[in-house]
């Protein structure tokens, strides 16, 4: 580890620390991060408030450069940071700020099943989604397209996979943006991130990926909750994966390309990976095109993924999934960039907000939260650690005054991955996780002890800050029952 | 030589060498070495040339692992040897390996990326050392 943060880190109230523009020469703003007494003190410990600090040197960011609860030390922008930028100001994009995986995210679908009636055929359930879902190092998927459809796919998104059997109306209807960000320019993708990308699409991939099997923990919200078509009790799937490799070589690809962007537009950074370019440069919008088609591309993975999680859920169940009345609940990015209306100083403005293991948390009333959640708020759906818990909450207007319309993603890492595998020596992680009431299948062990319950923050205590700073609100609580990994 | 660093949610790799072109091949088999947890068992069967432009140390280092790591994706080929000539244009290198054989080869991570972050080539009292965080 690269030690401490020593810097400053001013209290503002009882979820939020500023770190002051004056820390150093070049930072625009604020950091702001949401946090209380005691995850402040894991905060601390690494070097992610540098990070922060860093991020409030891109040109035209507005307010602050912000980080929610489950901040962690990543590259260039922490893990957990907001930032939004105006292009009327010199803003700028920076491929850094939405990250390798351009648009990952998670999304829960719901079923009609209880846990009464899952309990008995856990273990083949899992068995089976583990050999039918493709996951792990190199795992390609049964889904081929030839280029020219991969890049309708990525104009299209998800409701291009309705003619070809694999989605239905209401999950278009039930996914951010309905799966598809316009100004998408798939020739804008590189040859090399097609071929990265083409037998990706419906993998799971490796990493913090999952598909789980959970429980309806306890509802905090019954009202919400029934509009989510929740309950206690009941059995839902949720799954986390991204663009996978087609996301990762546009980023990377952009990356390149404005290597000399900083020098060439003047721009001071503190380090390299937060490269950027104006928004309104040729670099800017090559990027945008080809990030908005990875991104599209990633929400057609996660369909394709719930879509083989469903024919498995046939399978075994003897019924279809239309009887079994899986329906998606909602489906969000937490690594993206997107152009949103937001108040500045009581001004209405159009900035790219970045959210880098962030999600988007509409609150009631917005223009953008589809019908069926106007009332309530867009549902936040917030994956935990495969021990413990996953939320969901629902979007407040607190969110829209303080953090762009923004929440945390997860739960956060604690531990680096070297020190869970050591932490994990000599001890068999799917037995304790059986133990619990846990059945998990992934393909390397070292991915399961990296990934264990120890390595991560506790999620109910990031979420407990996230409903208390008014940003999103407790609606129900997940636990894990069957997971599959990479 | 080479170690594996602590980094959060990634994994640094730290590469020792008397000399640069020892140092390139060393980062090869680091990052070969997360990607297959028994990189000992890969055959060096087939092998690929690879050219790299360009002078400056650090991006030299990134497009050298970067066009590796493509070569695994889209070849699916498993690298576990590899030579290294550095010259006034940049660097010639080769890689032998094997095809990718799930039945063999035991994979560990899937790197998504190598990344900019903290990337550092820099010379020692003793040779070089380098250091690079890739993406999980």
């Amino acid at each position: 580890m690269a030690g401490a943060y020593t810097g400053p880190l001013e209290q503002v109230n009882d979820c939020c620390w500023r770190i002051p523009k004056s820390y150093k020469p070049g930072m625009r703003v604020d950091g702001l991060i949401y946090a209380d007494d005691e995850l402040i003190e894991s905060i601390r410990s690494d070097q992610a408030p540098e990070q922060v600090a860093n991020v409030a040197f891109l040109p035209g960011i507005q307010v602050a450069s912000l980080a929610m609860p489950d901040i962690h030390w990543g590259y260039g922008f922490c893990i957990g940071g907001v930032c939004a930028t105006d292009p009327d100001e010199g803003g700028v994009i920076s491929p850094g700020g939405v990250g390798y995986d351009i648009n990952c995210g998670v999304r829960l679908m719901r079923t009609e099943l209880g846990f009464a009636d899952v309990q008995p055929r856990l273990r083949p359930l899992v068995e089976e989604l583990f050999r039918q879902i493709p996951c792990g190092v190199g795992g390609e998927g049964r889904y081929r397209y030839t280029l020219k459809e991969l890049r309708q796919l990525m104009a299209e998104g998800p409701s291009w996979l309705i003619e070809r059997g694999c989605a239905v109306a209401s999950d278009i209807d039930h996914t951010e943006a309905h799966g598809r960000l316009d100004g998408a320019e798939p020739e804008c993708v590189s040859v090399r991130a097609l071929e990265r990308g083409r037998a990706q699409c419906g993998t799971l991939g490796s990493g913090n990926h999952f598909l789980e099997v959970q429980v309806v923990d306890e509802v905090f919200d019954e009202d919400d909750a029934a509009v989510m078509g929740l309950r206690a009790g009941q059995v839902c799937v949720m799954i986390h994966s991204g663009s996978r490799g087609l996301g990762y070589q546009v980023c990377d690809d952009a990356l390149r390309e404005l290597r000399g962007a900083p020098a060439k537009y003047g721009i001071a950074l503190p380090d390299r990976q937060l490269v950027c370019a104006p928004v309104e440069s040729p670099e800017g919008r090559q990027y945008l095109g080809a990030m908005r088609a990875a991104a599209n591309y990633a929400w057609c993975n996660r369909q394709l993924l719930m879509w083989q999680a469903r024919e498995v859920f046939q399978t075994i169940f003897g019924s279809t999934w239309q009887e079994l009345r899986m329906s998606l609940v909602y489906d969000v990015a937490h690594n993206i960039a997107k152009f949103e209306e937001h108040q500045v100083d009581r001004q209405k403005k159009r900035v790219w907000v970045h959210r880098k293991g962030a999600t988007r948390a509409f609150p009631p009333g917005h223009a953008e939260v589809p019908d069926m959640y106007r009332r309530i708020g867009q549902p936040v759906i917030i994956p935990g650690d495969m021990g413990r818990a996953s939320w969901v909450l629902a979007g407040q207007d607190g969110s829209m005054q303080q953090t762009f319309g923004t929440a945390c993603h997860g739960a956060g890492r604690m531990m680096s991955r070297t020190a869970a595998v050591k932490h994990a020596q000599g001890r068999r992680i799917d037995e304790e996780l059986a133990a619990r009431g846990v059945i998990a299948r992934a393909r390397s062990w070292k991915g399961l002890a990296e990934e264990q319950p120890d390595a991560y923050k506790d999620v109910n205590k990031v979420v407990e800050v996230v409903h208390k700073a008014g940003l999103a609100k407790k609606v129900a609580r997940m636990r894990p029952i069957g997971v599959i990994k990479g | 030589m080479f170690e594996v660093f602590e980094h959060t949610a990634d994994l640094g790799l730290r590469v020792i060498a008397p000399d640069l072109e020892t140092l390139f091949v060393d980062a090869a088999r680091g990052l070969f070495s997360t990607i297959v947890a028994n990189l000992e068992d890969v055959r060096p069967v087939q092998q690929i040339d690879i050219h790299v432009p360009g002078h400056e140390r650090e991006y030299v280092l990134f497009d050298w692992l970067n066009e590796l790591l493509y070569t695994f994706e889209t070849s699916r080929l498993v690298l576990c040897q590899f030579q290294v000539r550095l010259t006034d244009q940049g660097l010639e290198g080769t890689a032998r390996g094997e095809p990718l054989d799930p039945a063999r080869h035991v994979l560990a991570h899937e790197v998504k990326a190598i990344t900019y972050h903290e990337l550092k080539v820099e010379q020692t009292e003793s040779g070089w050392r380098a250091e690079v965080i890739v993406d999980i």
